[in-house]
């Protein structure tokens, strides 16, 4: 008889669970932060390995734990070959072709200058390709584990095609393209025998990004009239001179500017947690939908969250930024259907033995 | 040793992702014997077992054949395989067998030797490098100023014969006047040598002038230019591994200070050219009282993170220098002076000076 793993249709629980506490993280971060000091950085391969050993194996789907088989190894390797396949040669092609500009070879500088910066465009699309490819490679669960049969390399053409074309109509492509890109990297990922299905549609996103888009100029609009108003306000008041503004209209000035950029910060999010709502629910695996349920004002605590600890540690609690970000995601995370684990075989796909050393270089994360 | 031990146990076997319930059999050898309520079996040998962490308090074992089997032993294991058992990594091998503590130590030691040499190594790496070596670096790096020098038949002439009274012995320096209009001159890579013409504007004699040429010389003399080169591409290199800027922040006070100690030997060397070619130390001294109400004579500890000493110091060495009744020559006649100050109001064909 087939055993099947199933979500409870009352919904008791959710499909995933975290339940890592950060006391129990704590050493773990603290020591990783130590030996990343001493070693000048190099630690944090393997630092990074064992976060997500902790953080996978905290985390449960259905009836049982996650885990990371990845090494700091590997992921040290990678760091090695980006150094020699990529910032190696960029730092020759931009020093050369300031050399050359010094002499007043102009053109050759100039493309010195910007075919790397193509080759950035192009490996960032296929650094993002195969840090999902690598992290579903080295995520067991029930012994089974994920991958893809592609290698990013037709992705990367994509990405830079995509998003050029997102910003060429004035920007206002940029949902269909994000959307797209989503649907393309994640119909090509697989877990055991099953492929990812994924068919989200940019247009429920264009409302909160025509309010993105839109909203430099209305908050200029209202901040011209609020200081328009306060200006008033002074002159009826007493005297107003523009060249001896009195302070509160300099303090009115500054506090407007970064209520400007908090304001379209939050914004933003306001259209990412939508964007990020809808490509998960249209994603699906076998018998299973997921669903992704954050709301703005979740993503803005987070981000708010992740400012205080650093700004409170000066810095140093970067550290725990990982186990956040992994915690709002799973704890956000839903699944519906069913899994007949004996369907579920070991997935065929190739595993590289190098780890996300481009994603890393870039500083983008995964998914 | 004969006795069979039966533990209860649960894995997946890494093929499909159903749970296999029933029992490990160990009779003491390499091998565990898995044996399934469904009738299945499997054979794994000790050996072929590592430890993985599963949650706070229990670990289960994998295969370093196959990273998908998992093993967990649910009763008690008895000792005698307890033993045998693989334990699992903490931090990687190379920090559990030494433990945290000393391999902390370890690194730290190391990454502060590491720091130490590329700190200090360029000191006496940097005179080591065949001038002719460098000069070829700074042309790789640099090239010909071309145009974008201010130069006339006669301030070549007059500079050329202030740098050969500073500079007498087979001149390494090529020094030029580059058509800036800020208050700067820079010793660049190869024994390039650049007056800005904002200084020279600045400058009221030419002994003035000297002392800051002089100055320049010095540290293309002294293979500054060399040592600065070398230390920033170790520090570089060495630091590439921090992804931050904190980094390079803290090590770049650290070699700030190096930098200090260069400048204060190039002021010597520039009093001890300006004294040899009978060249007034005067003009110097005033141009660095110029530059103190200029920066308006910031905080002491100001002096610990800037680049250069203090200008106070240094004007006052530059008057300590100065021989009361002696007789100095003028570095330069007013008409080669004149030709200077002119070269870049001059000279027909100068380009602007942009680096982009």
């Amino acid at each position: 008889m087939d055993q099947y793993s199933h979500v409870e249709s009352e919904q008791a629980q959710s499909a995933f669970g975290f339940h890592g506490t950060w006391r129990e993280f704590a050493p773990i971060a603290f020591t990783n932060l130590l030996l990343i000091i001493v070693t000048l950085g190099i630690y944090r391969f393997w630092a990074k390995a064992r976060e997500r050993r902790y953080l996978w194996s905290r985390t449960r789907f259905i009836d049982e734990r996650l885990e990371w088989t990845g090494t700091g190894l590997e992921l040290f390797i990678g760091g090695i070959l980006v150094i020699l396949l990529f910032v190696v040669p960029y730092v020759i092609a931009t020093q050369v072709g300031q050399a050359m500009i010094m002499r007043g070879e102009v053109v050759i500088g100039a493309i010195l200058f910007i075919a790397p910066l193509v080759a950035i465009f192009y490996l960032m699309g296929v650094a993002r390709f195969r840090a999902i490819r690598y992290r579903l490679g080295r995520t067991n669960w029930r012994g089974i584990r994920g991958g893809s049969n592609d290698r990013g390399f037709k992705y990367g053409w994509s990405y830079m095609w995509k998003t050029v074309a997102g910003y060429l109509a004035f920007g206002l492509g940029v949902p269909w393209a994000m959307v797209s890109l989503w649907n393309e990297r994640w119909r090509a990922m697989s877990f055991g025998p099953m492929d990812f299905r994924c068919s989200a549609d940019f247009s429920p996103l264009m409302k909160r990004y025509l309010l993105f888009y839109l909203s430099p100029f209305l908050l200029i609009a209202l901040f011209t009239a609020l200081l328009f108003a306060v200006a008033l306000g002074l002159q009826v008041d007493g005297d107003f001179d523009p060249e001896n503004a009195p302070i509160g209209f300099l303090a009115a000035m500054i506090a407007g500017g970064l209520l400007f950029y908090l304001g379209l910060g939050f914004i933003w999010l306001a259209y990412f947690a939508k964007f990020f709502r809808v490509v998960v629910d249209n994603m699906g695996l076998g018998d299973l939908d997921f669903h992704f349920d954050a709301k703005t004002w979740d993503w803005i605590k987070l981000g708010l969250g992740d400012v205080a600890l650093l700004v409170l540690t000066l810095g140093l609690g970067f550290v725990f930024l990982g186990y956040r970000h992994w915690k709002f995601f799973v704890t956000h995370m839903q699944a519906f259907g069913e899994i007949n684990v004996d369907g579920l075989t070991q997935s065929t796909t190739r595993r590289d033995r190098h780890g996300e050393g481009l994603l890393d270089a870039f500083d983008m994360g995964a998914i | 040793m004969i006795q069979r031990e039966t533990i209860p146990a649960f894995w997946y076997d890494g093929l499909t992702a159903r749970r296999h319930e029933g029992a490990a059999e160990w009779d003491g050898g390499d091998n565990l014997l898995l044996l399934s309520e469904t009738g299945a079996s499997m054979d794994v040998a000790l050996g072929d077992l590592v430890f993985v962490e599963r949650g706070a308090l229990d670990g289960s074992y994998s295969r370093k054949s196959d990273d998908g089997f998992r093993l967990v032993l649910t009763g008690s294991v008895p000792d005698a395989l307890a033993e045998r058992l693989p334990s699992g990594q903490k931090f990687g091998k190379w920090i559990d067998g030494l433990g945290l503590p000393k391999a902390a130590a370890l690194f730290a030691g190391v990454s502060a030797a590491l720091l130490a040499i590329v700190l200090t190594a360029p000191t006496w790496l940097g005179p080591r490098v065949p001038p002719s070596w460098e000069r070829k670096i700074g042309d790789a790096m640099i090239g010909d100023m071309g145009n974008r020098l201010c130069r006339t038949p006669a301030s070549d002439a007059a500079l050329a014969k202030l740098v050969s009274q500073l500079d007498p012995e087979q001149p390494v320096t090529r020094v030029g006047i580059a058509n800036i209009d800020m208050v700067n001159a820079v010793a660049l890579p190869g024994g390039q040598v650049l007056i800005f013409d904002g200084l020279i504007q600045e400058a009221d004699d030419p002994d003035e002038l000297a002392g800051v040429i002089g100055h320049e010389i010095g540290h293309v003399r002294e293979r500054h230019v060399m040592q600065a080169l070398l230390r920033q591409f170790g520090l570089s290199v060495l630091l590439g591994g921090i992804n931050s800027d904190i980094g390079t922040g803290i090590f770049g006070v650290a070699a700030m200070s190096y930098s200090r100690d260069a400048e204060r030997e190039a002021d010597e060397f520039s009093r001890q050219q300006l004294a040899r070619s009978n060249i007034s130390p005067e003009g110097t001294a005033e141009f660095f009282e110029y530059l103190k109400e200029e920066m308006g004579g910031g905080p002491e500890w100001a002096s610990w993170i800037a680049s250069h000493p203090m200008p106070d110091e240094r004007e006052e060495a530059f008057r300590d220098a100065i021989r009361g009744d002696h007789d100095y020559t003028p570095a330069l006649t007013s008409a080669e002076f004149a030709a200077i100050r002119d070269a870049c109001t001059d000279d027909p064909d100068v380009e602007e000076f942009d680096f982009f």
